[in-house]
């Protein structure tokens, strides 16, 4: 379940604008995201775009290497949508258990 | 510029994934990514270690498993493999200007070419990689290439003194031709897998042949074993000579980066 959220995350990322690697890590900082590792987003990264989610351009970056940019692709955005359904589905139901029945509460952690 | 450790990772991956199969274009694609966002990593104070999480190992099979086995490229190394160690079969023999071939010596040949497939595909993915920068790379690549050439020089010796009909012996020209051929495909090889050992390797092998040559031609009237003696002698002398320079070479980078 973990590692479809982490899918999930760098798909979302993704569809908010163009961006590579580094800044992707940037930006689950940012959101105070927990990840395991810095590395472990390439592996989904990988898998994102074997998937046709996303689809990447070399182009040079200021450091030398080539950079690969991401851009999130139709099927990407169908994937997103179903994505956030199931999501808010399963946020209901966490916070409605952990916060011990109290559904009040649930909602407006959503 | 990347440090050392991350560009021990790197190397470690590609022979990871290049021992495996996977394809080129996929392998290169995530060899540049990862070094572009170690290069960034690096600019920010942090380490390898923040991009592995602990085990660079299993992160590589984490990468591994999302690429795909490419049978059709494997195939192609197959040939580039079997070249590459005719090569440095003939790379000693080439430059001492001895090429010669008899029934013996081939099947001889064919069965260090399989000893040394075996021996130097362990070395080259398993072992070499893990101590890229640090002194064991000298001491073991050395050690194992020392062995080798020793072994492989002992037998050439023998083989001589077997007496057995070459069908086949190389003109001088001829010599520099198939040396020309070595070389070419050493560094054909380097720019294939990226790496250094191959031409390392050959540069140690080429010990063996050179240390003959210089061999004055009077000893060659004594007896075989005192050839052999001479020979090893001369090896462990002109490699132990190699390393300390190798070593002090490597302090002084390691000084200079740090200043």
């Amino acid at each position: 379940m973990l590692k479809g959220l982490l899918d999930g995350s760098l798909l979302a990322l993704i569809a908010k604008g163009e961006t590579y690697g580094y800044e992707i890590i940037e930006k689950l900082q940012e959101h105070e995201f927990a990840v395991v590792s810095e590395g472990s987003i390439y592996p989904v990264l990988m898998r994102l775009q074997k998937n046709k989610l996303v689809a990447t351009e070399l182009r040079k970056s200021p450091n030398g290497p080539k950079r690969k940019y991401y851009t999130i692709t139709a099927e990407g955005e169908t994937e997103l949508r179903l994505f956030k359904e199931q999501w808010q589905q399963l946020s209901f139901g966490m916070n409605s258990i952990l916060g011990g029945g109290d559904e009040e509460n649930a909602k407006s952690k959503i | 510029m990347l440090s050392q450790k991350s560009e021990q990772f790197i190397i470690e991956l590609r022979m990871y994934l290049m021992s495996k199969g996977k394809n080129d274009q996929q392998i290169n694609d995530i060899i540049e990514e990862l070094s572009d966002h170690l290069l960034e990593t690096e600019a920010k104070g942090k380490s390898v270690q923040d991009i592995t999480g602990g085990s660079p190992r299993e992160y590589m099979k984490t990468i591994g498993k999302e690429m795909k086995f490419d049978l059709r490229q494997s195939a192609g190394l197959v040939p580039l493999i079997t070249f590459l160690i005719l090569s440095y079969f003939s790379f000693g023999p080439a430059i001492s200007g001895t090429i010669s071939l008899s029934k013996t010596g081939l099947w001889i040949g064919l069965g260090m070419v399989i000893v040394s497939f075996i021996i130097y595909g362990f070395f080259l993915v398993n072992v070499l990689p893990r101590i890229f920068h640090s002194k064991s790379f000298y001491i073991v690549g050395g050690a194992l290439q020392l062995v080798l050439s020793g072994v492989f020089v002992v037998i050439l010796f023998l083989e001589q003194n077997l007496d057995t009909e070459p069908f086949f012996v190389a003109t001088p020209m001829q010599n520099n031709y198939i040396l020309i051929a070595d070389i070419i495909i050493f560094i054909v090889a380097a720019i294939y897998t990226k790496t250094w050992f191959t031409i390392f390797i050959p540069f140690f092998l080429a010990l063996g042949p050179l240390a003959t040559r210089f061999i004055p031609e009077s000893i060659n009237k004594n007896p075989i074993y005192i050839d052999i003696a001479i020979t090893i002698a001369l090896l462990i002398i002109i490699s132990i000579g190699l390393f300390v320079f190798f070593i002090r070479k490597r302090k002084k980078d390691n000084q200079s980066t740090i200043n």
